[in-house]
């Protein structure tokens, strides 16, 4: 059988079509190699950057890295991102693997429950558990101070542990997506010969499937990782109220002074520059499993046939983790959300209030404004996944298939933008748009600026998940497809897309949760023509308005829910009809 | 350590060059005497008008529509508005300065923000200065050294927020009510109240006009011991919900004179050692697309019906007019000997240290106990 070899070659049929894929690879990189060189520029300047009154000064570094508060913020970012890093994997990855698993039912409801999660703002997450877990106003905190005739409050959620089992509850349905794929293409040959020499199922799970697995668990990790040192919402609501800071409120500090003076970008810049680092070393240990890749290849030339685990009555006690996980991270926050949205103000749960609830928030909306933000938000949705998929498949085959050392830099340029907080980004296509682009190419103040930056940042999510399921795949596969004839762009669209097809479909539908969820770039860019639907939600919630910001997140999410709802049933079917 | 290398210098050639070529192009031309009449008819030209500021200020974009209508039927005029929500009032001004640097048209036709923002605006010569005491109607009169009205043409004072402390009116009652500044250091409040990140009111508090830097300091310190955390100015729902019992201080009590209309469980007291008046300006940015337009609404605010919507929506008016509802509340701080300080961008400009006290009292309130 003819070997094949996969380099970047110019010349040649087959060359021709990876030059093709490297064009698209690259097209991503050169916007985010500017983006970090801007990144750089922004770094070295005070006040007005951009402007002939910014001062050029290296004092950013030297304020930052010889400042004791950022020693005391990098523990408790680190403290706080670990710690919803093991929560996210805790509940995403068993909740993974039983629905691919398993023979456990209503799996797509599971996916659907996972999905609409991320329609929940992260504010009301944080929110509902100011409610619950709040030391002086905590439900659950007043019960056991009551029940056990206690002097204070057992529970605070105001720490990096707390605020991190928080994030961590809302990033497992990130874990879940990430692993998920991964799970449904295993060769169950393995699991089989392993039950023929009679492991039992806990052992085979130890020393089988999740070892297996391990490149797309690293892949979630890594990623979930990322966010955890960049997110803003639950550190802001629970962590700034009570004094206890996360880089992403240092930045936010820096970025909205709020009294004297102005923004200071040039700090961001430092923290991006800083971050960087990070990524290197995160792309590093992920590269060191990419090298291995060839060890996790089971999906092969041979028929297979995933099988699944059956749980007999443990189905029940699946089902008892599924829902408990459900309640305390989507059930309860949506709760607030509709409580909120029929509320004339904002005060804990009674029955007085109930007795006041009305729809009055949602005909004092502004709805010109809201429609305006959908429309904006309507366009990302649909053209960013798109953007992703083609770019990320384009960078993910490079990555996997290529033997070129080339590669590494295309994996770190592809994870990069994720590492850099979005502010960073967001910046850096604000002062872009301004004075290099200009009105030569008019992007400033437009949606495509925000869909540019947006198909950036989403490259990592879109090569992780891809990355891990091209892993699985043996090139024996493309091998014969070769050797049958069939180009590299053919054999990629007749065998390789339809076997990743599952991974596809929920990387564009994930692509399209975050894109609808987006805040940090759409806030930063809003000017008048291309305010997004989050931007609208988040400035009545910033300005104190959280009735109405609930009362528009209420009926986004009822909207959407059924439409998610159909895209699963559609995709499920699909990929059942595909086996 | 300042390091000016090539690629520093060569972006600043640039920039300057795009920027003089570009302001031959945009730059306004030089004010000359406007009548109401003439800014009318200008504004009939131009249209549209582009408003842009946070959704807590100024009624957000409800406010805008009726400050619009209101123009719209004083004027005899058929303007189409477009609100935007922005961001705090200082990145705005920041964004409006770039966009003028870079020959873009102002997001915001008309600029609205506080004394801080205009200051910074002021140094970028980013405002239009315009004749707003020959086409304002009804000019207030000054107040000692302050006018509303800026020497210069380039910025109006049109409402007043007046600096105090924010509380529950469930849970903080009648003789609980601080009424002196070491009142909030009462330990029954300790960990139960809290502060703002950027050290609202103590700011100004710190300047010799006021108590000075070292008693202001020193108080910081002890209320950084006493609160239970910060939270914004507009977060009222952290106080209605009882997670804070009182927001020491707040950057201006008008939020709560629109809350409390809801029936929020919300009141808001000035301390009798004095009290800050915390400005909101209007000015026209150079790069503005309907210059006319954002003229005529400053105008329009600055009459009895402006006023009455400013009142309506964000809780606040400008103190210095006659009817004002906002003086009542100065009223009664001056009544009780305390001192009143307007924060004005002349005032702040006058002060070199205001924001390194700033930034030292934002590092003590960080300090968790």
């Amino acid at each position: 059988m003819k070997q094949t070899l996969l380099r970047f070659r110019l010349l040649g049929e087959k060359g021709q079509t990876s030059s093709a894929l490297l064009s698209l690879a690259l097209v991503p990189m050169a916007a985010i190699l500017v983006l970090v060189t801007v990144m750089f520029w922004v770094s070295i300047q005070k006040g007005a950057v951009g402007t002939p009154s910014a001062i050029y000064t290296l004092n950013n570094y030297s304020e930052v890295f010889s400042d004791p508060f950022v020693l005391r913020v990098a523990a408790n970012t680190i403290i706080f991102t670990i710690t919803a890093t093991l929560v996210a994997l805790l509940f995403g990855l068993p909740i993974a693997w039983l629905a691919e698993r398993s023979n456990v039912p209503g799996k797509t409801l599971i996916y659907a429950i996972m999905t609409l999660g991320l329609l929940i703002p992260g504010i009301y997450t944080a929110m509902g558990w100011t409610l619950i877990a709040h030391p002086r106003i905590g439900i659950l905190n007043r019960w056991l101070v009551d029940f056990f005739n206690l002097n204070n409050a057992p529970i605070n959620i105001a720490t990096p542990i707390g605020m991190g089992f928080v994030q961590g509850l809302s990033l497992s349905a990130l874990a879940f997506i990430l692993t998920a794929q991964m799970f449904r293409a295993m060769n169950p040959t393995l699991e089989e010969a392993a039950r023929v020499h009679g492991m039992g199922y806990g052992k085979i799970l130890w020393r089988v499937t999740l070892p297996l697995a391990r490149p797309g668990i690293l892949a979630a990790v890594i990623y979930i990782l990322t966010i955890g040192i960049a997110t803003f919402d639950i550190p802001a609501i629970l962590g700034l109220g009570n004094r206890v800071y996360m880089l992403s409120t240092f930045i936010y500090l820096k970025v909205h002074p709020q009294g004297a003076g102005l923004p200071e970008y040039g700090i961001t810049g430092v923290v991006g520059a800083f971050m960087i680092i990070v990524a290197g070393l995160l792309t590093l240990w992920y590269s060191q499993v990419l090298r291995q890749g060839h060890r996790f290849e089971v999906v092969t030339g041979k028929g297979y046939k995933p099988a699944l685990v059956p749980l007999g009555r443990w189905s029940i006690a699946a089902w008892c983790f599924i829902g408990g996980y459900t309640f305390i991270s989507k059930l309860l926050p949506l709760l607030l959300i509709a409580y909120a949205a029929l509320t004339p103000y904002f005060v804990p749960p009674s029955l007085e209030m109930m007795r006041q609830l009305s729809f009055s928030h949602f005909y004092g909306m502004d709805w010109e404004l809201v429609l305006r933000g959908l429309t904006n938000t309507a366009i990302l949705v649909t053209v960013v996944p798109l953007a992703v998929l083609l770019l990320g498949f384009s960078i993910s085959w490079l990555i996997v298939r290529s033997r070129s050392r080339a590669r590494y830099a295309l994996e770190f340029g592809a994870f990069l933008p994720h590492a850099l907080p979005e502010v960073i980004l967001a910046i850096g296509a604000l002062l872009l748009s301004l004075f290099v682009l200009g009105t030569t190419i008019p992007l400033y103040g437009t949606v495509w600026l925000i869909a540019i930056v947006y198909v950036v940042a989403r490259l990592a999510f879109a090569t992780r998940a891809l990355n891990g399921s091209l892993l699985q795949i043996h090139r024996e596969l493309e091998e014969a497809a070769f050797v049958a004839g069939l180009s590299t762009f053919r054999t990629a669209w007749r065998v390789l897309l339809p076997l990743i097809r599952p991974t596809l479909f929920s990387v564009w539908i994930w692509s399209a949760l975050l894109v609808y969820r987006e805040l940090t770039v759409a806030v930063f860019l809003a000017v008048h023509d291309n305010i997004t639907l989050p931007a609208v939600i988040w400035s009545y919630w910033y300005s104190g308005s959280i009735n109405k910001a609930s009362a528009v997140t209420l009926l986004m999410t009822l909207v959407l829910t059924p439409l998610i709802l159909a895209a699963w049933c559609f995709g499920r079917r699909s990929q059942v009809s595909a086996q | 350590m300042i390091v000016e290398k090539w690629p520093a210098q060569l972006g600043k050639v640039v920039l300057w060059t795009i920027t003089l070529l570009l302001a031959l192009g945009s730059v306004a031309p030089p004010a000359k005497a406007t009548t109401l009449a003439e800014l009318i008819e200008g504004a009939k030209k131009e249209g549209t008008l582009r408003g842009q500021w946070g959704q807590n200020s100024f009624g957000g974009s409800e406010g805008f529509k009726e400050i619009l209508a209101g123009m719209n039927k004083k004027y005899k005029l058929n303007l189409t508005g477009q609100y935007t929500p922005g961001p705090d009032m200082q990145r705005l001004m920041l964004r409006v300065i770039q966009e003028n640097a870079a020959g873009q048209p102002a997001s915001t036709d008309v600029y609205l923000g506080n004394s801080q923002a205009i200051f910074d605006g002021l140094k970028s010569n980013l405002l239009r200065p315009m004749t707003y005491s020959t086409f304002i109607e009804e000019k207030p009169k000054p107040e000692g050294k302050f006018n509303a009205i800026a020497a210069d043409g380039t910025h109006v004072a049109i409402a007043t927020a007046v600096v105090g402390i924010q509380y529950n009116t469930n849970l903080v009652k009648g003789a609980d009510i601080p009424r002196r500044l070491e009142d909030v250091l009462n330990p029954k409040w300790k960990g139960k109240i809290a502060s703002t990140p950027y050290a609202a009111g103590m700011r100004e508090f710190a300047t010799p006009d006021f108590l000075g830097r070292e008693k202001i300091i020193d108080f910081t310190k002890k209320l950084s011991a006493q609160i239970g955390g910060l939270m914004r100015c507009g977060e009222a729902e952290r106080i209605t919900s009882g997670e804070f019992l009182m927001l020491v201080f707040t950057c201006g009590g008008n939020d709560v004179n629109v809350l409390k209309r809801t029936g929020a469980p919300l009141g808001h007291t000035v301390i009798e050692e004095g009290t800050v008046l915390h400005m909101r300006y209007a000015g026209v940015p150079k790069n503005s697309r309907s210059p006319n337009a954002g003229a005529l609404l400053i105008n329009y605010l600055m009459t009895a019906e402006g006023q009455e919507l400013l009142w309506k929506h964000d809780g606040f008016d400008l103190h210095l007019f006659p009817g004002s509802q906002t003086k009542r509340e100065i009223e009664k701080v001056r009544a009780a000997k305390g001192k009143v300080i307007i924060s004005s961008p002349q005032w702040l400009a006058s002060f070199k240290d205001y924001s390194k006290t700033q930034k030292e009292l934002e590092a003590i309130l960080r300090r968790a106990k």
